[in-house]
């Protein structure tokens, strides 16, 4: 007989049931963060928690390549040093006459009584780590909230576009880059000022979409950014298109193309800030 | 079970391996490293179900499994669920593990990796969106050969191993 107040069949669960239990709980996670996002404070706590740790692994790769860099050739560096000179020395020429430029501009703006461009800042950023995810190509920045980040800034390295900020945490930063898929860009072609959308296309590619097919477009044209989407500044390379192909049972082109930007090898990047547009009247 | 000595499986051991492996997971990995690292987190997880079920269990698994939503952007959930299934199927298949050397061991638990693999494959197309690769599945042959490694490792330690007590 069992006696009062004690459990006659006193166990745990079983492993069914309580495999169960956490799938319920996953799911709902799930659901709660893929529909209504709304765990992005449970992903600050993690950023935050693991924010110092990335930073220490990091260390020991960031000293091989010190050690590397330490051991390059004298006579590499001093060829790399003339190439410098001599590129520097070109620069500074295009370097004034942009200055001019830019001053004509602004005088050209200024008699049209135009709207001023937002003035730029730029962030610098290092890429920390790259995500291993199979559903959108991501990569983390060391840079965040704290230096006044916030998620649909683009991203650029020296190229051209590499991506748009998704996720801000208060350190860090995640970037969806312009190959993921279903990532868009409103672009032109360069040559001829052809308007379109570039989507990625996962694998490191990206593709130009509805394109009809007498579009004069060709390999090797460039695609800038439009700017008519008020998030990517107008003029930054994107992609360089790779094939062009016409299928038959499509009105439109199939156009391949390759990001410009080094996307998934960047380390250093830059993110562009507009700052709040000031309404000159 | 509950005999457990304190010394092969004590907790400082347990939570020292762990965070091992939650380091490594955190190291800087790109390019074919990045495709072909084991999922070090997921192997250690099991290992301690395997040997240590009372007290590594569902609870543990999710969370880490959370952690590693977060570390690759994923829903999260995604990880977690499918570490759940991974331990669901170890505590099913423990007894039967235990009886195997190394080698056959990780041969076992191959078909258990791929089963969270895919686990993690499904969630993420049923809540996100179709995968761009089926290169997520790379991690399973470098998890299985990690699980060699490990049980070799342990079973050269402990003479016959942690298996005793099973």
């Amino acid at each position: 007989m069992a006696m009062p107040g004690q459990l006659m069949f006193a166990r745990r669960l079983g492993p069914t049931a309580r495999l169960l239990i956490w799938l319920l709980i996953g799911v709902a996670c799930v659901v709660i963060d893929a529909r209504y996002r709304a765990l992005d404070g449970l992903r600050s706590g993690f950023s935050l928690l693991l924010q110092p740790v990335r930073q220490v692994m990091r260390a020991p790769s960031d000293v091989a390549t010190e050690l590397g860099g330490f051991f390059t050739r004298h006579r590499l560096l001093q060829k790399e040093r003339d190439a410098l000179l001599a590129e520097r020395a070109g620069l500074l020429v295009k370097v004034n006459t942009s200055r001019d430029l830019a001053r004509e501009n602004t005088e050209l703006r200024m008699l049209l009584q135009l709207q001023a461009r937002p003035g730029q800042r730029v962030v610098h950023a290092a890429q920390l780590y790259q995500g291993h995810d199979w559903f959108a190509q991501r990569i983390t920045l060391d840079q965040g909230a704290g230096a006044g980040l916030r998620s649909g800034l683009p991203v650029v390295d020296a190229a051209g576009l590499v991506g748009q900020i998704n996720r801000v945490y208060p350190a860090s930063s995640e970037v969806t880059l312009v190959s993921s898929p279903e990532q868009l860009t409103p672009v032109y072609v360069e040559r001829t000022g052809q308007r379109g959308l570039a989507a990625g296309s996962g694998r490191g590619q990206m593709e130009l979409r509805y394109m009809p097919a007498q579009t004069d477009i060709r390999a090797g044209d460039r695609l800038l950014t439009s700017g008519i989407d008020r998030i990517y500044p107008a003029g930054i390379p994107v992609a360089r298109v790779s094939r062009v192909s016409r299928s038959q049972s499509s009105p439109y082109l199939r156009v391949e193309c390759l990001p410009l930007a080094g996307v998934d090898r960047a380390r250093a990047v830059l993110v562009l800030i507009a700052e709040p547009q000031v309404r000159a009247r | 079970m509950n005999v457990a000595a304190e010394n092969p499986g004590s907790w400082r051991r347990i939570l020292g391996t762990l965070a091992l492996a939650v380091l490594l997971e955190q190291l800087p990995w790109t390019g074919w490293a990045l495709v072909l690292r084991p999922d070090f987190v997921l192997v250690a997880v099991l290992f301690w179900v395997l040997h240590q079920p009372a007290r590594i269990g569902f609870a543990t698994a999710f969370f880490l499994g959370l952690l590693a939503d977060f570390q690759d952007g994923a829903a999260f959930g995604q990880h977690a669920i499918a570490y759940a299934i991974g331990v669901y199927l170890v505590l099913f298949l423990r007894l039967r593990l235990l009886q195997f050397d190394p080698l056959r061991q990780a041969a076992q638990l191959f078909p258990v990796l791929l089963a969270v693999q895919l686990a993690v494959l499904l969630v993420g197309w049923l809540a996100v969106n179709p995968p761009a690769g089926l290169s997520i599945l790379m991690t399973v042959p470098a998890s299985t050969v990690l699980w060699y490694l490990v049980a070799l490792i342990v079973r050269l330690w402990h003479g016959k191993g942690l298996q005793d007590r099973a």
